[in-house]
This record gives C-alpha cells, structure tokens and sequence, in this order.
C-alpha cells in the first residue's frame, strides 16, 4: 500500500449482451463524476478494445498524484484491469509472498497486489484478503468481469443489469446519475426502509439496482451477471466459534491479542491515523491500543451538545480524561442545533441511501476533517462482538420465555389485535408484536431492532407497496438467514443478527457515505475478518459487560474503572429532539421522534433525488444544444 | 446431454410472432450441443410440420384444456426431461407443475402484454419457481421483475430474431410487383383487431393527411393485415381525406412479406403494445428504414433509435413522421447488416446458448 487512504469511487459499464449497443462514453463520465467527493483528485477511465466495456474511477491521493497508484490500473501483461474502493490490511504479506514467487511490482499501491493476486489465484483470492474492499477486475482475454465486496460489508458496491448492460458503481445515486438506470421503484427497499431505517441489502429504493452483498462476489461474462456467490459468512464465523467456545480464563488474553492486532493492522499508513472518541469502552481502548502499538502522536476527536452539557450523556469530560491518560491531543467540537439545520441539506445530498442515522458520523468526520486527518479509527462493531448492546440479554430472555406460546399458530396475531382492539400499544406498538415474533431469535431481532411492525406499515405506506414489498422482502427469512448456519450459543446468535443487519446495513453503510462526504476514510479494527476469527469463541461465553471489561483492559494501560461501569448511551446526537422540533412534534418519545426523522428522510431524500433528476434534464439540454 | 419437453401454445406451422418465437427458441435449443432430444406439444393445430430440425419431434396438438395436461404430465413421466420449456405465461403454471414433477428445470419465455398487468398468483409463482426467462426485450424484463420476486440474474433477455429471409433484394420488381410506381410508401403490418388498437394505424392517417406529397411522390399508406377493425380503419381515412392514398393490402401472405417490406420507402408501426416488434427487424432486415414510438420493447427493436426512428412519448407523431419521411434514405445493405448483427440468426444462436450456461 502506498499509505495514501484510498477514498474512492469506482464505476463501470459492459455491454454483455451481443444485442446490446454500445455504452455511451458520457454515461460513464458522468456516473464516475457523480462521486467526486469520494476522489476529488483524480479520475480515470479504462475501455476495452472494442469498447463494450468501460471502467471509471475518481481518487483521493494525499501523497503523491504522479505515481503508479492511478486507477483504473493495468496488469504488465495487459490481460487484467482493476478499480478499487478500500484498504488491504495485509498487503505488505501478500507482497513479500508474491515478490517472492517472481510477480514484480511497478508500484507501492495494493491495487496491483490485486491485480498479481487475481492472475495467480483467480476467484480464490478473495480468501487471502484482510480488510474494506470493493473491486472489480476485467479480464480483457476472458472477457468477463469479477466483482467482489468485503465479508462485513464496510465498502459499497452497487449493481444494475438491464438484460443488456451491466452497470456498476460504488453509489446508488451515481449510477442513477448516469441516466440510463431505470428508477422505478423497489418496494422492498421501500418497506425495509420503513421498517429497519436503512434500506436493506441486497435491496435500493430501485428495483433495478442492487447491492452486491457483503461477503460476495459475481461474475459477470457474454451471458450476463452470474448470481452472486457467498465466499465469506458471518454467521459460520460465529458458528465455527460456538462450537469450539474458549475458555473463560482465557477472555483477556484473547482479547488483548486479537485487538492489538488489529489495530496494528489498521495504523498502516504514512499519513497520520486519528481516532473517534467517545466516553465509551471501545473507543477508548482502541485509543489505548494504539499507543501499545507505537503509534506517537494521536489526535482524538469528541463530539459535544450544547443540550448534553451538564448531564449524563456528555461524553467531553470522560472523552478528555481518556485521551489525558494515553497522552492524545484532544480536540471537543461542539454542534451546535444551528449548525445541525445548516448541515441538514448537505446531510441529506451526501447520504446515498436514506437512512435514520448517520448524523453522528457526519459531524465527527466534519470535525477530523477540519482538524486536517484524512484518516480515522472508529469504535464502531465493538458492541456487536463483544456483546455490548442490550439485546444480547434481551432476545435469549424473550425467546425462551415466549417460544412455547408463540408456536400455537394464530395465537400472536389474535392477541395483538384483541390488544389494540382494546387500545393498548397506542404508545409503544411493538410491544403488540410480543408474542408473534418474541419466540424465535429472527423475530425477537425484529422487535427489538424495528422501527415499526409489518401490521403498522399501513399507517405509512399504500397497501400495494405493503403486500408486494413485505413477500419480496421476505423479512424474517433474510433474518434466518443471517443467522444460517445457526450459531450453537445464544450470544453468537445475536451477535451474527447485530453484525449482518443493523451493522452491516445501517452503522457502517453510515460511516461510509459520511466519511466520504468529509473525503475522510474511516477505519473499523473492530470489524476485522481476523479479530472476528479470533473472537467468535470468545463472544458465547461473554457474561453480561465482561466483553468490554476484556476491551478496557486491553492496553498496557487499562481505561479506568468510571469508563468500564458507565452505563451506555452511544455516540448520542439529539436529532430526534431537533428533528421533532422541525416537525412539531409535541413531547415525542425516542421511538416516535425517530420515526419522524424517517418520514423527514424519506421526504427529503425523494426531493434531492428529484432535484438532481431535474439538473440532470438541464444539463442534457445544455449539452445538446 | 440434456432432454427437453417443450410445451407451447403452437410453434411448427404456426402463423405469427409467438409461434415464430417458439421455433426460433426450439431450433436454438436443438442447435445445442448439450440438448439431446426435444419433444414438442403444441396446444393449437399446425398446417404443416415439415422442416423439423434435428433432435426435434413436434407431437400432434391437444387443443382441450383437460387433454392438453394429462398428455405434458404422461409425456413428463415417460419422456423424464431434464429441462421443460413453456413459450407462454398462460401455461407456465401447468409447466411448472410438470418440471417439479420430475425435478427438471423450467424455462419459460415471456414475450410482452402477456406480463404488462399482473400475473395471477400462480402465474406469478411458476415465474418464481423458474431456473431462466427468457424476455424478449429489456421492456418486458422489467415488468417480469416489477410483479413477480425473480433472482434478477434469472431473467434474461434474449431479443426476438429475424428469419434470414427478410433481406436486401430488388427493390424495383417489388414496386413493381405491388403495382408501385413513384409513390412515397409508408408501410404497416399487424392484424386489425378492434380489441387491439394500439398498432398506431390511425396516428399514421392523421399524420400523413397534411403531407400529400414529398419531392413530388404522392405519399401512400400501404396496410397490409386484416382484421374485424379494417371497416373503423376505413371510415378514418376518409374522415381525414386521405382515402384515396390509403391502401389496404389484406392479409398477404408470408412468402410475399419480404418484397412488401422492399417496396416500401419507409416501415411505420407506431404501436404502443408491442413486447419487441419483430415486423421492425424484418422491415429493416429487408433495408428498409423504420419507425416507432419508444414505447413497451420497441426501444430494443429499435436500439434506441440507432437502428430506427424511435419516437419518444413527448415528440407529435406527426413532426416525427414528417422527419423521418423527409431524412437522407439509408443504405439498404448496411441498415440490413446492422440488423442482423445484432439480430441476426448467428447472434439468436450465440446467444441463446451463452444464457443456456446460466442453468448449470
């Protein structure tokens, strides 16, 4: 790796389809340039010969912009190109091995360690990669392309197939601004997005166009897109580690071990690697860890409210004595309720996809961005390894108190309806859907992880866009199915739904459209293929807090005790209140004030989307006359 | 090697588009290294069943509804094939049950307005239980994807394809031929069905009663088909005072198509129902420009109007047609090996068999 981050966006066209006419050089451009802020400094593109395939990129480089990192990159031989979003943690391996087997290098980028990786393992060698990717490699003699995305999911990869031409691109809405893509609506994205606050994956508010999911790679020749493949599975993962659990005398070591290196794995560059910091454990100790790892000046960024100032959820003075104790600098920037309706149409334009969240991310990448990082460690996944959030006590509790009369058929559905019949729930409607999901881990992850129920989708949404888009969500399949193979411990279960679903879909789609708004790469140790290797026998014998008690006392030096035994409030924002307050909202709860900010989304994410339709239409106009 | 049990609505010695479409499917099936045998039952009566292709047997038609099922299930368990293959949404539900009868995988081809209203739920069902389908055009694989929850890799198109008959010929024996002189000729094909009037014959009427003439040829309307609409077809043109300029043809026969379309200066058929539009491809496989409206599969037929005219839905037809009239007249030759090469017989067959590799 060159060190430089690699922000990026990458895009491409191929006209698999021997009926199909050639891609339009205009399209391509204009979809690559949609994603300016994702690489502002640079721009390439790549056509085969006969020009049925195109491939855009746009980069951020730091460092140097004349040397050989630019994409989209060749092989020597001129058989393979690639584009590539993302870091290879250990590249410097992957280079020695093949340096050593005579595969010479041009340059110091990982991308042509994809591209020597690719030549000598073919699909295989998504296997040996350790880090955030998404990529895509042509073959120009084959003629066929293969698109892969990392296990977790941390980088986006987006797809669109017509029946004639593939299209690719690391943003929905790049690929819609190329004008070619059909717009008509997905109503399972639509419906997920009611229900979950994120729309997703494989799913887009499009039906044509689609995530390639994390973990997966697809191949794409003459016939067209091959279904995607898994290649890497979460949920086996954990499985793998319930079935050989560790011992619990061995919690601290393992933990130690496998955090410090990733963190180590996650440092490598040469520019300077800030970190997030809230009050809480993880971010703390991922802080702490980096100082074990040698790291010498660290700059560690909080967020603070003015509304938070004097109460509990005021992570500043816990923050500052966190980065007093391992020497960091420490920089507090405050939002303030103004700046926040200032950001908001900004926020709205950068966020890809609506999505309930986000807001956090953006101003703590603002805030690194301001203070001159361009690259930053996150917290972020910590709670879903190491068993942080309230659910790994909640969903084993409901499953086995509610398994037994959630199995007698019909009986859930009639005592919710009886109950709102006689007027209970008006307050919190999920509790009506105790008994018709609580029996079953996909359905308790529902409840607790929901913004709303498929019964209260006809408040928001026409009944047609309910039917349709509930049978082709398939809600509580695709929960099963992300706990398939089925993890032997309770925790292990939960911990695959948090990790490929609110994770995957919400958390980190979040931190990669906010950082990348802020040109800011946001690094994840906590989502790591090995640290999760490493951990999933450790996650099924984690009581209640040991997790973070095990990642608090990682460092040399451990976080104290008052960081360790704070109850937790997330890298909170008061949006619900600002928004509530924009949309008048009377005294709203968190659950009704976060339904107004999706409804808020939604709105304003329809009109962007409008907006840029409308620039796109004047914009054509111009150019044709 | 893989046996197929094709069940279809007619195909050997059928006339029009859905038959010409399970034939060329079938002859691509037959052409194919993998298949083995191919057993055809058709729903409707053939006139003829000469020409089979190899590996292919077209057994005798079932037209009963209740004969046509017991003879594909018996035909399923003795024939026990490996692929089952439907070329219409009507009996895909029927085709559905007979491949998971044998465990056998299911293609169905899906051609246009069979799919532009939802499917009922056991249609919608067989296409979700199908391993391929195959759409006709870009148009009609979406609407599959917008009704029906479909692995999207799994639907397909494989664009109609144009019989090799249709070419550049001689195109003044088949002026001659239709008594043509020096008119301007604008042709139409399509039945004249009164419950189906989307062809477009009346925009072209209207269009053409303010042109009477370009650079002195009178410019004619040729209506080749027929139908129960032709009196209401009729009444129009006189209404707009171009009867005299409008012709119809009847139904002419197949053998005499390729010389109508070489006689016409211009193919019209702005229609707003086509799934793809065939009569496109023969027109300009025969070198003769054409012209429709972007609307349903046309845009494919017409490669978004680099093969064609394609008129888009806020341009006045009339304008478009006038244009297209008053245009520099293409090459023959060249607008032909355009055609053909992205559909033509060889790029049907390559295609069809690189899908093929999808179901393994």
């Amino acid at each position: 790796m060159d060190g430089a981050p690699d922000m990026c966006g990458l895009n491409g066209i191929y006209a698999y389809n021997v009926s199909a006419s050639l891609p339009d050089r205009r399209e391509l451009i204009a979809t690559r340039d949609a994603m300016a802020a994702r690489g502002p400094d640079g721009a390439g593109e790549w056509w085969s010969e006969d020009r049925r395939l195109g491939l855009g990129h746009r980069r951020l480089s730091i460092i140097d912009l004349s040397e050989g990192g630019s994409q989209p990159m060749t092989s020597v031989c001129g058989r393979y190109v690639v584009v590539f979003n993302g870091e290879i943690y250990n590249y410097p391996g992957i280079r020695i091995e093949l340096e050593r087997q005579g595969y010479a290098f041009q340059t110091h980028s990982d991308t042509e360690a994809l591209l020597h990786l690719y030549a000598r393992d073919g699909r295989d060698m998504v296997h040996r990669l350790r880090g955030m990717f998404a990529f895509v490699i042509w073959d120009n003699e084959a003629r066929t392309a293969f698109l892969a995305r990392d296990p977790y999911g941390i980088k986006p990869l987006y797809t669109a197939n017509d029946g004639w031409t593939f299209r690719f691109a690391s943003q929905v809405k790049a690929l819609l601004a190329g004008g070619k893509v059909s717009r008509d609506p997905e109503p399972a994205g639509i419906v997920g997005f009611q229900i979950w606050g994120s729309v997703p994956e494989p799913f887009t508010l499009y039906r044509d166009i689609r995530a390639l999911p994390a973990g997966h790679t697809q191949w794409v020749d003459e016939a067209g897109p091959r279904e995607p493949k898994p290649y890497a599975s979460i949920a086996q993962m954990f499985a793998d580690g319930a079935a050989h659990p560790a011992p619990c005398d061995e919690i601290n070591a393992r933990v130690r071990s496998a955090a410090l290196d990733s963190v180590s794995a996650h440092l490598l560059a040469d520019v300077e690697v800030g970190v997030f910091l809230s009050a809480g454990v993880d971010s703390g100790a991922l802080l702490g860890l980096m100082r074990d790892a040698g790291q010498k000046k660290i700059r560690a960024i909080t967020l603070a409210f003015q509304e938070f100032q004097g109460t509990p959820e005021d992570e500043a003075p816990l923050a500052a004595q966190i980065a007093a104790q391992y020497g960091a600098e420490h920089i507090v920037r405050t939002v303030s309720e103004a700046e926040f309706q200032a950001d908001l149409p900004l926020i709205m334009s950068a966020m890809d996809q609506p999505s309930i969240d986000g807001v956090n991310t953006w101003f703590v990448a603002k805030a690194a961005r301001e203070a001159g990082l361009k690259v930053a460690l996150s917290g972020l996944g910590g709670d879903e390894i190491l068993a942080g959030y309230p659910s790994f006590r909640d969903l084993p509790r409901w499953v086995s108190l509610l398994r037994i009369p959630a199995a007698v058929p019909g009986l859930g559905v009639a005592a919710r309806k009886v109950l709102s019949g006689l007027g209970f729930g008006s307050n919190n409607p999920k509790a009506l859907g105790l008994l018709e999901y609580g029996g079953t881990y996909a359905g308790s992850y529902l409840l607790r992880r929901g913004l709303m129920l498929p019964h209260d989708l006809r408040n928001v949404l026409d009944p047609k866009t309910t039917a349709s888009g509930l049978r082709r969500l398939g809600l509580l399949d695709r929960l099963r199915a992300s706990i398939t193979p089925m993890p032997a411990s309770a925790l292990s279960r939960v911990a695959a739904l948090e990790s490929a679903n609110y994770m995957r879909n919400q958390l980190l789609r979040d931190a990669d459209w906010a950082g990348m708004a802020h040109s800011l790469e946001i690094r994840t140790p906590l989502v790591d293929i090995n640290l999760l290797k490493a951990l999933s026998p450790v996650t099924p014998v984690l009581k209640l807090g040991a997790g973070k008690r095990a990642l608090a006392s990682a460092p040399v030096t451990k976080l104290p005790l008052t960081i360790v035994d704070r109850p937790k409030t997330g890298f909170g924002v008061p949006t619900g209140r600002w928004i509530a307050e924009l949309s008048s909202v009377p005294n709203a709860s968190k659950g009704a004030a976060s339904r107004a900010w999706a409804r808020e989304v939604v709105e304003q994410h329809v009109v962007a989307v409008d907006r840029e339709r409308k620039s796109e239409i004047v914009v054509e106009e111009v150019a044709t006359t | 090697m893989s046996r197929v049990l094709a069940l279809v609505t007619d195909a050997y010695g059928g006339q029009g588009g859905i038959a010409q479409a399970a034939r060329d499917v079938i002859g691509g099936l037959a052409s194919n290294d993998a298949v083995e045998a191919i057993d055809v039952l058709p729903r409707h009566a053939p006139h003829e069943t000469s020409n089979l292709p190899n590996k292919v047997r077209q057994h005798s038609p079932e037209s009963g509804r209740i004969s046509f099922v017991v003879k594909a299930l018996r035909s399923a368990v003795t024939k026990r094939p490996d692929w089952v293959f439907c070329n219409h949404l009507y009996m895909a539900p029927l085709a559905a049950i007979v491949a998971t009868l044998v465990r056998a995988k299911l293609i169905v081809q899906l051609h246009g307005i069979e799919i532009w209203k939802e499917p009922s739920p056991a249609q919608r069902k067989s296409l979700e239980r199908a391993n391929l389908i195959l759409c006709v055009s870009r148009d009609t694989r979406a609407r599959a994807l917008t009704h029906c929850d479909l692995t999207p890799e799994r639907a397909v198109v494989v664009n109609n394809t144009v019989d090799p008959r249709f070419a550049p010929g001689d195109r003044a024996s088949a002026r001659a031929k239709f008594g043509l002189r020096t008119e301007f000729v604008i042709l139409i094909v399509g039945r004249l069905d009164a419950k189906e009037r989307y062809k477009g014959h009346d925009l072209i009427i209207q269009a053409i009663a303010d042109l009477p003439s370009f650079e002195e040829r009178p410019v004619v309307f040729l209506i080749a088909g027929d139908g129960d609409d032709r009196k209401r077809i009729q009444h129009v043109a006189e209404a707009a005072g171009v009867a005299d300029r409008t012709v119809f043809l009847g139904l002419v026969p197949n053998s005499d198509l390729p010389d109508l379309y070489r006689a016409a200066d211009l193919f019209a058929l702005p229609s707003t129902g086509e799934g793809f539009g065939i009569v496109y491809l023969e027109a300009m496989a025969c070198g003769t420009p054409s012209l429709g409206l972007a609307a349903g599969g046309v845009s494919d037929a017409l490669a978004n109007g680099e093969l064609g005219v394609l008129v888009a839905p806020d341009v006045e037809f009339a304008l478009a047609l006038r244009d297209a009239i008053t245009s520099r007249p293409v090459d023959p030759v060249q607008l032909s090996a355009e055609v053909l090469a992205r559909y033509g017989a060889n790029s049907f067959t390559r295609r069809l068999a690189s899908v093929l590799e999808l179901m393994h």
